[in-house]
């Protein structure tokens, strides 16, 4: 993993040098061992702060859209879901192609640095050593990026091991009473911090349906009524759309199984208008199920 | 001293659950934070009282994420406040560490004094009793006594208890305290207990003269580079224990409906919105800035004490490792703009 760090670190330093980017989306090391953070780097200087690490787990892609704007040429290390991401937004015409040097790494599973941080605090309870991936790693069917400019690391495997949507097999057998019980407890939980929302990288609206107040489409209470309608409003969404990157499930302060909602609706859209995978590769112009229409749609409600 | 034998805890807290909703800190499934003691399975949930703390604060007790203030009935032309909805049910809190505990004190500044009384709070507050733990042994996370607690003796508690291995001590420090030792005084013993040693703090923050340092920071150039990794989700402002800014919104069906107040969070854009659709910080840096300056520099202006109690708990949350302990370094660093 140092000689990643080092590839990028090198290959960031020279793109700065030849003014052919602006600004580099990495990770720097935080305050704790276990801390490697989000960073965007704006010199030469910065880039020499560049890091990758079994800790660099967050989904970059989020970053991007600060920059949607703006006209600035970006570099942004890519591991496999993070390049997914950066397709999806392509495929939603967010940036140009030519305004992003993409390095691409193949991902050896990452560790979740709020597991870590959460176990060191006192705050979360001790689970296993401390030496496992994040959990969202190990369902991962894509390490190694579909989009890049540079390649660094070795071509990894699929993590996947059991059985694809394994989780969302076994909600299929509850019957609608206990899956509307399950549901129900489980969101009410939620204490509608939206995190999940804020690390999509596949929530790009400029304005947010929850954040609308006139009319409100979404009421604020925090009530099992409330909370199920953001969720599932915020599920549907992302049908087509979730690359499987896992960030909204990994950041839930509460524990809410959000990826098995995003996972039934991936298995859905490509059972009904697939086959099709998210992001997967990016070819200019194509459009991905349920972002196109036609007049000769087969469905009459259209 | 009046001592409370970690045999009869449970004993004792039944019995207070005959007069009170008990809130303690558990662990509940993956979740940690404060329930209430009628909510506690035996064989499946856990006592969290000898743990540092739980992942969410008792703030919820105190001011409800959701709080039903009145109800509405259209008649005519008229409009009718139907109920009103202040709930004065006794409760307490078991078992808060400092840091809450003096969370609760800066909403009660926040909503009982300066010259306004926030009703619903008030009568809610006033029948809460809180039993603070007193903490011997900082967690790495924590430097409340960086933002002017102590730890071993925290000012505004009913009762503080200090764990002792197999016994708490007792102290009531208030009449509410008192009335709550004389419940349970058949399960209260007299004798002595030593007191474990208080362990130093992991971390060394260093707070003095960062909120005067920050009154001349408003457009430094720092905010740009700490904030702009921040998702701008309300993580923080939600498991922060005194983070206790709310809207009021209103429901309705027809000729009847309700008013509730919920917590909302500066990090969202539609917080500071205005009604003409301006907003004084549309930019999540601004928004940002504006959390750090409030914890640090604001509250502490008007009323005389920081508004973050070192409990770490956002920096545990942040999905982008957010630290605000850096953060008070990076101020202490920065130098000022000409």
């Amino acid at each position: 993993m140092k000689d990643i760090s080092n590839k990028i670190r090198e290959i960031a330093q020279t793109l700065f040098k030849e003014k052919k980017i602006d600004v580099f989306l990495g990770w720097e090391k935080g305050a704790l061992d276990f801390q490697t953070v989000p960073f965007i780097a704006r010199s030469e200087a910065d880039a020499r702060k560049l890091v990758f690490d079994e800790y660099s787990i967050h989904n970059l892609a989020t970053l991007l859209l600060k920059f949607r704007d703006g006209s600035e040429k970006i570099g942004i290390a890519a591991k496999g879901c993070d390049s997914r991401s950066i397709v999806r937004l392509l495929e939603d015409k967010q940036f140009a192609r030519e305004r992003l040097h993409i390095i691409g790494v193949g991902c050896p599973g990452m560790k979740d640095p709020l597991q870590a941080i959460g176990m060191y605090s006192g705050l979360k309870k001790q689970q296993g050593d401390g030496n496992a991936l994040a959990a969202k790693c190990y369902e991962c069917v894509q390490p190694n990026p579909v989009i890049y400019d540079d390649l660094v690391g070795s071509q990894q495997p699929s993590r996947l091991t059991g059985e694809r949507f394994a989780r969302v097999n076994a909600m299929e057998q509850m019957n609608a009473d206990e899956r509307y019980r399950f549901f129900e407890d489980t969101l009410s939980k939620c204490i509608r911090c939206y995190a999940c929302r804020q690390v999509c990288p596949a929530c790009n609206c400029r304005t947010c349906i929850f954040d609308e107040m006139k009319p409100q489409w979404v009421g604020r209470e925090n009530s099992p009524e409330d909370n199920m309608m953001y969720h599932l409003v915020k599920a549907s969404h992302m049908a087509g759309r979730c690359v499987e990157c896992g960030e909204c499930e990994r950041v839930c302060p509460v524990n809410i199984p959000l990826m098995l909602l995003n996972q039934k609706l991936i298995k859905d859209v490509n059972t009904f208008f697939g086959p099709y995978e998210a992001g997967m590769n990016y070819v200019e112009g194509a459009k991905p199920p349920l972002s196109s229409y036609s007049e000769k749609d087969p469905d009459d409600f259209i | 001293m009046k001592v409370l034998s970690k045999s009869k805890l449970e004993t004792a807290l039944n019995k207070l659950n005959q007069s009170a909703e008990v809130f303690l800190p558990m662990q509940k499934d993956k979740e940690s934070g404060f329930y209430s003691w009628k909510l506690f399975n035996q064989g499946q949930d856990e006592l969290m009282l000898n743990a540092l703390n739980v992942y969410l604060p008792p703030k919820n007790v105190v001011l409800p994420q959701t709080e039903r203030m009145y109800s509405i009935k259209q008649e005519g032309q008229e409009i009718k406040i139907d109920k009103t909805f202040e709930d004065s049910s006794p409760r307490v809190i078991f078992g808060a560490r400092p840091c809450d505990l003096k969370a609760i004190l800066c909403m009660d500044d926040v909503f009982l004094t300066r010259g306004y009384e926030d009703s619903f709070y008030k009568c809610r507050r006033e029948a809460i009793t809180i039993v603070a733990n007193a903490c011997f042994q900082p967690g790495p996370a924590c430097f409340c006594a960086a933002m002017e607690i102590n730890p071993l003796e925290p000012a505004g508690a009913d009762v503080i208890i200090c764990d002792a291995g197999e016994a708490y001590s007792w102290e009531a420090k208030t009449p509410k305290g008192e009335a709550l030792t004389a419940q349970i005084t058949e399960y209260l013993e007299e004798k002595s207990l030593s007191l474990p040693a208080a362990k130093p703090f992991v971390q060394d923050v260093k707070y003095e003269g960062v909120a005067e340092k920050l009154k001349g920071m408003f457009n430094n150039h720092i905010w740009e580079r700490l904030g702009e990794s921040c998702h701008n989700c309300g993580i923080c402002t939600y498991v922060c224990p005194s983070c206790y800014c709310f809207d009021i919104q209103v429901k309705m069906w027809g000729d009847e409906g309700y008013r509730f107040r919920c917590w909302d969070s500066c990090m969202y854009e539609e917080y500071s919105r205005e009604a003409g659709g301006g907003n004084p910080r549309g930019s999540g840096i601004e928004r940002f800035r504006n959390r750090f300056l409030h914890k640090l520099e604001f509250f502490k202006e008007r009323y005389g004490t920081p508004l973050c109690t070192g409990c770490g708990r956002c920096i545990v949350a942040c999905p982008a490792g957010i630290n605000i302990v850096k953060i008070i370094d990076e101020i202490k660093e920065a130098e000022l703009d000409a």
